[in-house]
C-alpha cells in the first residue's frame, strides 16, 4: 500500500476536466486570448498556490491549546493518572524546573508498563484483568513521571504549519505534540482534534 | 529526440469557443468607425500634403482593439507602445541597411518583436508597422522619423479613442483591461 496517499500535504483535488474549462470559457462573452490547455494549467497552478497559502497560513500558534496541563519529572504516577483523568486528556507533557519540556506521557506509556504484555492496548489490560489473575501493578521502582515518560519528546515550534504537524502525527504515530519556544519552554499543545478543527475551518470553499 | 521535435507539432488542445452574436456585431461597429475615422482624416484632410493617417497595420490593430478587446495584445499600452517602438525601429533599420531591403525588412520585424516583448508592448500590427517602414515605398521613406508620429502615433491614438468610446457602450463589454 502506498503510504504516501495518507500524507495530507498534496492538494485535495485537481480533477478539473478539459470540458469544465471549455464550458467555463463559454461563460465569458468576449474573445479569450488563451487556449483551453493553458487555462487548465493556470487553474491547477492557482489552485495549488491557494492550497499552499491556506495550509501554510495556519500555524501551531493559531490552533494550540495554551492552557496546558503538565507534570514534573518527580510527580508520582498516581498523581499523573489522576490529573489526566480529571482533565480528560490522553497525554501530558513532563516539564523541568525551568519550564522546558523533558518528555511526554501518554496513555500508551501507562499501558506499556501495565500487565498488557507486548501490546500497549487497553483491551489487553481488560483481558488480563478478566482472566482472574488480578492486575499486577508496576514494579516498585516505577513511581515517578520520569520513569515512564517518553523522552526526548517530539515537539514543534509556534510557526509549524498544520500540514507539518499532521505529517508528524502520521509518521511518528502520535496524537499530540507540545509546542515550545526556541529554548524548549512549553507554550501549548496541539492534538489531533485541533488539526481536524483547523482543517474544517480552512477547508471552506474558495470564493 | 527527433521524434519529440516533430511530436510537438501535433497540437495538444482545441480552439477556444466562438463568440456570440453581440460580440460579432460590436466588433464590426468598432472596426468600421475606427477605420472610417482615420481614413476620412487621411483622404479628406491630409490629401495633397504628402502625409497619411492610415497604414495597413491599422487594419490589424482594428481586429485586436475592436474584436479581441480582452486580449493583452489589444490593450492601449500594447497598441501605442507596439506601433511607436516598431515604427522607430523600422525607420532606423531602413536608414541603416538600405539598399539591402530584404535584410532591412528582416532586421526591422525581428527587432520589433524582440523589443515589444522586452517592453511588454507586444502588438502584432507593430510587426507590420516596422515592415511598412522598410517596404512601404517612397512616400513612407520620405517621412523619415516623422513616420512614427504621423501616421503611426496619431492614427493609433485616434483609433484608441474610438475604441474607448465604442467598446464600453454595451453592458457585456469593457475596455481597456489595463493601462499600464
Amino acid at each position: 500500500m502506498d503510504e504516501n496517499i495518507n500524507r495530507i500535504n498534496l492538494p485535495v483535488s485537481i480533477e478539473i476536466s478539459d470540458d469544465d474549462i471549455y464550458e467555463a470559457m463559454k461563460n465569458i462573452s468576449g474573445y479569450l486570448d488563451i487556449t483551453p490547455a493553458d487555462l487548465k494549467e493556470i487553474y491547477k497552478f492557482a489552485y495549488r498556490h491557494a492550497w499552499e497559502r491556506i495550509t501554510q497560513s495556519v500555524k501551531a500558534h493559531d490552533i494550540m491549546t495554551k492552557q496546558v496541563f503538565s507534570v514534573k519529572k518527580d510527580t508520582p504516577l498516581k498523581e499523573v493518572a489522576e490529573l489526566m483523568a480529571e482533565k480528560s486528556v490522553s497525554g501530558i507533557p513532563v516539564i523541568k524546573e525551568d519550564g522546558k519540556v523533558a518528555g511526554i506521557i501518554s496513555e500508551k506509556d501507562f499501558l506499556l508498563h501495565m500487565c498488557a504484555g507486548d501490546k500497549p492496548h487497553f483491551m489487553a489490560v481488560v483481558a488480563e484483568f478478566l482472566s482472574g489473575k488480578g492486575c499486577v501493578t508496576f514494579p516498585v521502582r516505577l513511581q515517578k513521571a520520569e520513569d515512564i515518560m517518553t523522552s526526548p519528546a517530539i515537539i514543534v515550534r509556534e510557526d509549524a504549519t498544520v500540514v507539518e504537524i499532521s505529517n508528524i502525527f502520521f509518521e511518528k504515530n502520535i496524537n499530540r505534540v507540545p509546542v515550545t519556544d526556541r529554548e524548549g519552554k512549553l507554550l501549548g499543545i496541539v492534538s489531533r482534534a485541533d488539526i481536524v478543527r483547523a482543517l474544517l475551518i480552512t477547508g471552506k470553499p474558495l470564493t | 529526440m527527433l521524434r519529440d521535435y516533430f511530436n510537438k507539432m501535433q497540437g495538444v488542445t482545441k480552439s477556444p469557443p466562438a463568440v456570440n452574436l453581440s460580440e460579432i456585431m460590436w466588433s464590426w461597429i468598432g472596426a468600421f468607425l475606427g477605420i472610417a475615422t482615420v481614413a476620412l482624416i487621411s483622404y479628406k484632410v491630409l490629401e495633397g500634403k504628402g502625409l497619411t493617417m492610415i497604414i495597413g497595420s491599422f487594419g490589424a490593430s482594428a481586429v485586436l482593439i475592436y474584436g479581441a478587446i480582452k486580449s493583452p495584445l489589444a490593450q492601449p499600452r500594447n497598441l501605442l507602445g507596439g506601433h511607436i517602438f516598431s515604427a522607430v525601429i523600422g525607420v532606423t533599420s531602413y536608414q541603416l541597411f538600405n539598399p539591402h531591403i530584404w535584410f532591412a525588412a528582416a532586421i526591422a520585424v525581428a527587432t520589433a518583436v524582440a523589443f515589444m516583448h522586452a517592453t511588454k508592448t507586444l502588438h502584432p500590427p507593430g510587426g507590420a508597422t516596422a515592415l511598412i517602414a522598410v517596404i512601404g515605398g517612397e512616400s513612407v521613406h520620405k517621412l523619415g522619423y516623422l513616420y512614427a508620429i504621423i501616421p503611426t502615433a496619431a492614427g493609433a491614438s485616434i483609433m484608441l479613442i474610438v475604441a474607448l468610446l465604442v467598446n464600453n457602450i454595451p453592458r457585456s463589454r469593457r475596455y481597456p483591461e489595463f493601462w499600464l
